[in-house]
């Protein structure tokens, strides 16, 4: 037989609601906890990566910076040890005075001279050009080639600095492969130096920390004398750097498309290092994956054990609740429903009936119970009384409403076939009430029963003898009486034609 | 009971996962650094450069640094650095340095041991036989040389003159020329070799055998400084020293004499300003009793004795003599190349042309009336000593007799001392 107690629907829905909304606030505040954290630890990482990769990039460059101010000056050496000797630096070869073979012994020990201080040097052109074009030292045709009869006097104007009397320049007429040199050696001399501006390569060589790095050598023209990228020398610089720059010399900038540093060098030139900062948020993206990865991870770990944990939780009350609810309702004795349970039970469903149900509300009554608990004890009565609930669980079906109405009183709601005929639904109790008064009688007969039990029953039929509980148990009690009234251990089925 | 159990597992895996602190360790693989040097002028330079960013595509594992310069200078830096053991790893040399560097065949690496690397099927065992000493293989030659009259027929003409075959032709062409032009110019090495070509046809014989020692008494040395007083006295030639190449272009200088392997460099741009440019013969003597004319391999490829990296330094040098790309990057600029595998991607991509391959070709056709130069004929000491007597005789500071024994005896002590090396 079924939990014909049933159970307390409204009670488990507002457990279920219960669990439902502890798992929603749960999760809400986990992903909430989890995006809050998840979010400031990438705002956080982005400010500490970019933070280091400008000071990365801004060490970098003044590496850079050191690197071809090394350079630069390692040629200004080259240049200044020239006037160690008096020879050298004073001759002056536009001098018409000059005996011819004089000026040649003095121009092979002049050139002799020159070598040997760039011996060691990627020097394309290390000579001294005098005033008249004539040349001493190492010149190359390609610098001939390049400034023709202007030689002199653009090496000569080219010198800048009041100071030293020297001067860098580079792109003379738009060729880019070689950076000059010029140092005035007399009034009618002076010296250049060239090398190739792929010398600059290594000079610009950088471990590659950051992928994608461009480094620039730029004039303040802004034309660029050495760039890492390739095709880009003797080019303007692009304004989405230049513009960025301006007019600083020194300084890191950093915005959403560009991180550059900026350094001035030699003879007012700039390195520059530059890296789109996509470039920098691609790194920061892996990392912003990872994060919100684990987050995601974390949030679906921690709902997950949300759930188990209702569940768990829930299981343990929804047990506790169900026992409550049981005892609540059942008589414990007998493991059928109590009095009151029986009576509101036994309402609702004869509220909900349609027209064309039917039930039948059997009242069984212990006979000689009084003599039983008289003769064998209350234990025993209690036995007895406990066999009948077993015996109302086993001879009726689970849709039909057993109950305990008090002391040996019983009562069942049974439910009628639909179908059936007034006769034939009348033949069904009787069959039932003479199938229960054969079990009772079976079961409290026998050698080692001292005693007799059986059963009076009363019954009467919805809706045809009444609608309502109190109209049928009247009806069923008063058929019970008669039943009594005959010797007991019989059934009667009420009618009117017994008033 | 179950829950305290899941908590802890939790707690443990948290631990486990994220919460350790192991040291970070980066490691590098740091690429093989080798080094390559050179000589030459900036077309030279371009071309190896590209040719360098080339090896290393190929070769990612492997970085080259390269050292290069124009050849003024060049060889005292290679003194200075062959004597400081600090020379490049893969090198262009001089077929002299040679004998100068590895008397005893141990100044350069012995690139046999590396041929697993090279392939030397691309030489003839006679081509090889160059770099050859005491049994090591210590250079490889690019190409072949020799010093080549190229003449501007164009300003011949103009003077109503024909491209010269002697010496008395050109002798001619400079009173016809009146000082307005050269008819030739050369540096200081190819005024070296003219005078010992012009002297041994009139004396008959060698200046100098193969093995560097001197036939010509002062007498003979005499006659070598006399012609080159006269060849600047009479304006055949400017004096070497105020040589300048680009006066080849503008018709300045009406003829050179030069190297084969620098050809192109005195003579494209005279030929893209119009002038017709062809390679005369061999200078001669109408008496002549011997050619005087010497080849030589152009320069070589040699690898460092004091390498950490031969292997890798081989395979730069295989890419660098045999190689498609290497082979089409320098085309003929230093000459044609002995490389079998070079020549065959030069005849593919139709790149033997020019007037440097002309000049190869003559040498072909000429070859028998040619010599083996000895490396000691190269020697620097030897043209600034002889250019440095024949100036003081031509400004008249000392008797050309004077001089000439003065000079033989300076020939004698440099010899020793670069055989002494």
């Amino acid at each position: 037989m079924g939990k014909f107690w049933g159970k307390s629907s409204e009670s488990q829905e507002n457990i279920r609601k219960f669990k439902f909304a502890m798992i929603l606030y749960y999760a809400v505040i986990i992903i909430g906890i989890t995006v809050f954290i998840s979010t400031s630890t990438i705002f956080k990482t982005d400010d500490v990566l970019k933070s280091k990769v400008s000071e990365l990039t801004s060490a970098l460059n003044v590496q850079m910076q050191m690197n071809i101010n090394s350079y630069l000056s390692k040629v200004e050496t080259t240049a200044a040890l020239l006037f160690a000797e008096k020879e050298v630096y004073l001759y002056d070869a536009t001098n018409e005075s000059n005996d011819e073979y004089e000026s040649l012994n003095t121009e092979n020990f002049i050139s002799d001279k020159l070598y040997s201080l760039c011996i060691m040097e990627n020097f394309v052109d290390f000579g001294i050009v005098y005033r008249n074009n004539h040349t001493v030292g190492k010149l190359s045709n390609n610098t001939k080639e390049l400034f023709g009869d202007r030689l002199y006097e653009d090496l000569a104007a080219s010198i800048n600095r009041e100071r030293t009397h020297d001067g860098w320049f580079a792109g003379y007429n738009g060729n880019y492969n070689r950076i000059y040199y010029v140092k005035r050696v007399n009034d009618n001399a002076v010296l250049v130096t060239s090398f190739y501006t792929t010398e600059l390569e290594s000079v610009f060589e950088h471990p590659g920390g950051i992928a994608d790095m461009e480094i620039r050598l730029m004039e303040a023209s802004n034309v660029i004398i050495y760039s890492s990228v390739e095709n880009e020398t003797g080019t303007q610089l692009g304004s989405e750097i230049s513009t960025r720059i301006g007019d600083h010399s020194s300084a890191t900038l950093m915005d959403d498309q560009y991180l550059i540093t900026v350094n001035q060098c030699g003879d007012n030139w700039k390195v520059i290092c530059s890296v789109p900062t996509q470039i920098i948020l691609k790194e920061k993206n892996y990392v912003e994956y990872y994060i919100l990865t684990i987050g995601a991870i974390a949030a679906i770990i921690a709902i997950g054990l949300s759930i188990i944990l209702s569940f768990g939780i829930s299981g343990s009350v929804d047990k506790t609740f169900t026992s409550l609810n049981r005892k609540a309702h059942i008589d414990l004795l007998t493991g059928v429903l109590n009095k009151r349970s029986f009576e509101e039970r036994v309402e609702a469903i004869l509220k909900k009936a349609g027209d064309a149900e039917y039930y039948a509300l059997i009242l069984i009554d212990v006979d000689n119970f009084k003599g039983v608990n008289d003769t064998l004890g209350h234990a025993y009565g209690d036995k007895v009384l406990a066999g009948v609930g077993e015996i109302l669980r086993n001879t009726f079906q689970p849709e039909d409403t057993p109950g305990r109405l008090g002391g040996d009183e019983f009562c069942v709601l049974m439910k009628m076939k639909d179908a059936d005929s007034d006769a034939e639904r009348l033949a069904a109790i009787d069959e039932k009430c003479a199938e229960l008064g054969a079990v009772f009688r079976n079961t409290y007969t026998g050698d080692d029963k001292n005693y007799k039990v059986s059963a009076s029953i009363g019954v009467s039929v919805y809706p045809t003898k009444g609608t309502s509980f109190l109209e049928l148990y009247k009806k069923a009690d008063s058929a019970l009486y008669l039943s009594k009234k005959k010797g007991k251990d019989t059934f009667t089925i009420y009618s009117e034609e017994q008033e | 009971m179950k829950t305290k159990k899941l908590l802890t597992v939790l707690l443990a895996m948290m631990l486990f996962t994220g919460c350790g602190s192991d040291a970070v360790v980066t490691s590098y693989t740091e690429p093989v650094e080798i080094s390559l040097s050179w000589w030459g002028n900036d077309v030279r330079h371009e071309y190896t450069i590209a040719a360098v960013k080339e090896f290393e595509k190929l070769h990612p594992d492997i970085e080259v640094n390269c050292h290069y310069s124009e050849w003024s200078g060049y060889q005292q830096r290679s003194n200075a650095q062959m004597a400081s053991d600090t020379e490049a790893d893969v090198m262009q040399i001089n077929y002299a340095w040679i004998q100068q560097y590895s008397p005893d065949g141990m100044g350069f690496y012995d690139i046999n041991k590396v041929s697993d690397y090279i392939d030397l099927s691309n030489f003839t065992q006679e081509e090889l036989n160059f770099g050859m000493q005491h049994g090591s293989l210590n250079a490889i030659p690019i190409a072949l040389n020799t010093q080549t009259v190229y003449i501007n027929k164009t300003v011949y003409a103009d003077y109503g003159l024909d491209v010269p075959k002697t010496w008395d032709d050109i002798f001619e062409a400079a009173k016809v020329m009146n000082g307005e032009v050269y008819p030739l110019s050369m540096v200081a090495k190819s005024v070296w070799f003219c005078s010992v070509a012009y002297a041994e046809q009139q004396i008959g014989k060698q200046f100098m055998t193969i093995e560097g020692d001197i036939n010509f008494s002062a007498e003979d040395i005499q006659l070598m400084l006399d012609f080159y007083c006269r060849l600047i006295h009479e304006k055949v030639i400017p004096q070497p020293e105020y040589f300048d190449q680009l006066n080849m272009n503008s018709g300045q200088y009406a003829g050179t004499v030069a190297w084969i392997s620098d050809a192109s460099s005195h003579c494209s741009k005279a030929i893209e300003n119009g002038y017709e440019i062809v390679v005369a013969d061999y200078l001669s003597d109408t008496a002549e009793k011997l050619k005087g004319w010497y080849e030589k391999p152009a320069t070589m490829y040699a690898i460092s004795k004091n390498t950490s990296y031969p292997e890798q330094s081989a395979m730069l040098l295989d890419f660098l003599l045999n190689s498609e790309e290497m082979a089409v990057l320098q085309g003929v600029e230093k000459g044609v190349p002995v490389s079998e595998s070079a020549r065959t991607a030069l005849a593919k991509n139709d790149m033997l042309t020019g007037i440097q391959y002309e000049a190869f070709q003559k040498m072909n056709d000429r070859t028998k009336e040619i010599s083996l130069v000895s490396p000691y004929l190269e020697n620097d000491d030897l043209i600034t000593e002889f250019c440095n007597a024949g100036n003081a005789v031509l400004y008249d500071k000392i008797s050309a007799e004077e001089q000439a024994k003065e000079l033989q005896k300076r020939f004698q002590s440099i010899l020793a001392q670069a055989k002494e090396y």
